[in-house]
């Protein structure tokens, strides 16, 4: 059993959905996550207007409004390191993906995922495969390989 | 190569990620979440609130900067000093590492297999 954290662009969650189904894999995660790699978010400011989402903007600003703004700023002025605002690190918005499955379907899966968001593009994301010990379904306590499918 | 999940202090994140970022270790994605300890969340007065907002980071690494990246991490998300051997205070959050078995980058993928280095 093996667990595949994938981290793509917003914008082919759709493509990729469409894809995983076709090869068979309907069990997926989602999460909202922001991120950057080598290139430190140094996006231009085309792809950056379009990962930057209406909806996901919403959220941020929710997200920072109920954890108080101004202690987190008194936080950070005392800090002698760079804030993040110096040290130019801009995080972009992705979409986490997770997916559970069986070592045989680890190929598979990959290869759907690059097929459905290699664009050539710096920002593309990344595959991780990592070892997944056990599974338990929570309705009926199915273990293992079978509370898979 | 190791997958480090580390769960922060909100408020710590920025000068955990720009201290990170000085070592040379600029790769990471963040999350935001919710969840408590083994002390059951906090309590206000009558009200215990258990979702406790917290700061959730991805960073994968090679082996040998893994123990790095621990020390960067602990000195920074601690509150207090930064001296490693003073104890922090509840809810300073916890470091889990484990293993990545294969990795690729979507990008480059297919053409030099996309394999990231060791």
């Amino acid at each position: 059993m093996k667990q595949i954290i994938a981290i793509i662009r917003n914008e082919r969650v759709e493509e990729t959905k469409t894809v995983l189904e076709k090869t068979g894999i309907l069990g997926v995660t989602f999460l909202y996550v922001t991120g950057r790699g080598r290139q430190n978010g140094s996006a231009n400011a085309q792809e950056r207007g379009e990962v930057l989402n209406r909806n996901f903007r919403m959220q941020l600003t929710r997200a920072e409004r109920a954890r108080g703004p101004s202690e987190s700023g008194k936080e950070l002025s005392a800090g002698a390191l760079p804030t993040e605002k110096e040290s130019g690190s801009g995080f972009l918005p992705k979409r986490m993906l997770v997916i559970i499955a069986h070592d045989a379907d680890v190929e598979p899966i990959v290869q759907a995922i690059i097929d459905a968001n290699q664009t050539g593009r710096y920002g593309d994301g990344r595959i991780f495969i990592c070892p997944m010990i056990t599974a338990i379904r929570v309705r009926n306590r199915e273990q293992g390989d079978k509370a898979l499918c | 190569m190791k997958m480090i999940w580390v769960v922060i202090r909100p408020e710590h994140a920025q000068r955990v990620i720009a201290a990170l970022d000085h070592a040379g270790i600029g790769g990471m994605t963040r999350l935001k979440v919710t969840g408590h300890g083994r002390e059951a969340g906090i309590t206000f007065g009558s009200v215990n609130s258990t979702e406790i907002p917290k700061e959730m980071l991805m960073i994968v690494i090679p082996d040998n900067d893994v123990a790095k990246a621990v020390k960067i991490i602990r000195a920074e998300a601690k509150t207090g000093t930064k001296n490693m051997h003073d104890e922090g205070t509840i809810g300073n959050g916890k470091i889990f590492i484990t293993y990545v078995e294969d990795s690729f980058a979507i990008r480059t993928a297919g053409k030099t297999g996309g394999k990231l280095k060791e």
